[in-house]
């Protein structure tokens, strides 16, 4: 199974590495790094799409729909599109290309997809309330010792361990 | 003096060929990491790999220091750099919604991305789940916007709501770190699953 | 092990530094100490009151006098063409466009240079720009523009052609094509904005 190939860096390694590109985001642009706000826009733009004036009516979407600036144009967005040839650029070095569904082998591949559809749900939609997730909010917001940052890194990690035990048979 | 492209007016273009060099940046890290396998992710639970939270600090802990050691030599003006704005509830709620979705769904937005970079079905899937609960939120917006305004206090730092130095603040985040990363490495040990660590 | 060790003891220590150094607040805008200082010593931002005297009857639209004394005294008495901003109101909203611009050069004035000196100062630190003050104020003013020293003669022709050239600006200012003061500052434009500094918008918003 196991070959050379497919060794994961050092995490300390990987975790200077991706330190020193927060910092130089934090040095180039003013800001942190971000994922979910790329998806929001994929949605915004989506419903603007369907609906101009639905969105331009909706408190939310018409927030991020202004006339000089389309949603997918955003430095969110293009820096998501980074990640996906990043994270292609290291699988491709390192031998991790292929596709795979990675689950436990005590459950279906069927519940899988629901427990990952449910899980992103879940994510995508406290992402909004939370202004963040991981990313924006947890570790940007730590590096610039934001309250809101360890706030939120601290509910997101204290609810996945306190309702770890409740679905330890999707992973373990 | 940083940061440079709110500074010196850099044109759009530049900035978001910058935002996609970042990214790739980013995207390699996670990857690198490990962070594109759900199984590796979860492990932080339950304590076989506790990979998130080694990575997650050390970067935490390298931008502050970064970032501290910058304003101190005057490169960087923390002014302008964006501070997270804290509304209480729904930081703590979003993040508690969050948490039960990672463990869940085995990913956050971002890693999902990198795992899908790979060709992991399951990140692919929880991709489409993050855009459907986006969807609702956004359609759901009315109920829960009192929530999500309420309690708004500002950009504010941890620092100053300690009413510490941002110095004293680092060194804390440090030692915590550091503890962390001890009792984590033990509880690998204590924890060990050979069997999943060769799959993932 | 060992490698855990050193490293854990590298990152504490820079931590302690961090710790130990001062807190130290940049601003890409604000001026310190030694800069405002700098900028005191070269005189630049004073006007004289024969520069001022020129520009006004020549109609310069360059220049805006700005009155920082209270509104009653301004109605009793103030330069052509300036307008009133009480000092105490100074940085009050209404009045940002006024002096935070890039578009006219800003006169400060009061009766003497306590208030515009210290108007200067505060908004120099704000780093905005164009502002001046009137060199001596109004009593200055009147010393040399409407009750101008006859110069003895041994001061040279310079002074004399001086003393004739505020003969003159004492006839516009006094005389009675003296400009309606009431009358002047309403026409005073709002000048363009200075570009604001710019907050960067982040995190996954």
């Amino acid at each position: 199974m196991e070959n050379k190939g497919n060794k994961y860096m050092n995490p300390y390694l990987a975790g200077l590495l991706l330190g020193v590109v927060l910092l130089a985001s934090f040095y180039l642009t003013g800001r942190g790094l971000g994922a979910s706000g790329a998806m929001k826009s994929v949605v915004v733009s989506g419903v603007d799409k369907v609906s101009h004036d639905y969105a331009e009516n909706s408190h939310f979407y018409s927030k991020y729909i202004s006339n000089d600036q389309k949603p997918l144009r955003s430095w969110l967005v293009l820096e998501v599109f980074g990640v996906l040839i990043g994270g292609f650029i290291s699988g491709a070095l390192s031998g991790r290309l292929n596709l795979k569904l990675e689950k436990s082998p005590k459950i279906t591949n069927r519940k899988r997809i629901w427990m990952a559809i449910i899980g992103g749900a879940l994510f995508g939609f406290g992402s909004q309330l939370g202004r963040g997730c991981t990313s924006g909010a947890a570790l940007s917001g730590m590096a610039v010792m934001s309250l809101a940052g360890y706030v939120t890194m601290m509910a997101i990690f204290g609810t996945a361990f306190a309702l770890a035990y409740f679905f330890r048979k999707n992973w373990i | 003096m940083g940061p440079i492209i709110p500074l010196f007016e850099i044109s759009e273009e530049i900035n978001l060929l910058i935002a996609f060099l970042i990214g790739i940046g980013f995207g390699f890290a996670l990857e690198q990491a490990g962070f594109s396998s759900s199984r590796k992710l979860a492990g932080m639970f339950y304590g076989y790999d506790i990979t998130v939270l080694k990575v997650f600090f050390t970067a935490a802990i390298v931008a502050m220091l970064g970032l501290l050691f910058m304003n101190y030599m005057g490169m960087i003006d923390m002014s302008i750099v964006y501070v997270n704005e804290y509304y209480m509830a729904s930081a703590i709620i979003g993040g508690v919604i969050m948490g039960a979705g990672f463990i869940i769904g085995g990913f956050c937005p971002g890693t999902s991305v990198c795992a899908a970079a790979i060709g992991k079905i399951d990140a692919m899937y929880f991709i489409g789940g993050s855009l459907i609960g986006i969807l609702i939120f956004g359609q759901t917006y009315p109920l829960w916007e009192k929530l999500y305004n309420a309690q708004y206090l500002g950009s504010l730092k941890l620092s100053d709501s300690l009413g510490i130095k941002d110095g004293i603040l680092g060194l804390l985040v440090i030692v915590a770190a550091i503890l962390m990363f001890w009792l984590g490495e033990l509880a690998e040990k204590r924890f060990k699953r050979e069997d999943i660590s060769k799959e993932i | 092990m060992k490698a855990r060790f050193i490293l854990s003891l590298i990152l504490v220590s820079l931590g302690l530094v961090a710790a130990i150094l001062p807190q130290k607040k940049n601003s890409s805008i604000e001026l310190d100490a030694q800069q405002l200082l700098n900028e005191i010593q070269q005189e630049n931002h004073l006007i004289s009151t024969d520069e001022m005297a020129n520009a006004l009857i020549n109609n310069d639209p360059e220049y805006q006098l700005i009155d920082l004394r209270s509104e009653t005294e301004y109605k009793q008495y103030s330069l052509p063409g300036s307008i009133n901003i009480p000092f105490e109101k100074l940085f009050d909203a209404e009045w940002a466009p006024y002096i935070d611009q890039i578009a006219r050069k800003n006169v400060f004035y009061s009766n003497g240079t306590t208030l515009s000196s210290e108007a200067w100062m505060l908004t120099k630190q704000r780093g905005f720009k164009n502002n001046y003050i009137l060199q001596g104020g109004l009593n200055e003013w009147y010393t040399t523009i409407i009750e101008p020293e006859v110069p003895a003669s041994i001061n040279g022709e310079e002074a004399i052609n001086d003393y004739e050239a505020r003969l003159g600006a004492k006839q516009f200012f006094t005389g009675a094509g003296a400009v309606n003061n009431a009358s002047a500052n309403t026409d005073a434009k709002k000048p363009v904005a200075r570009k604001k500094k710019k907050m960067v918008a982040g995190g996954c918003s």
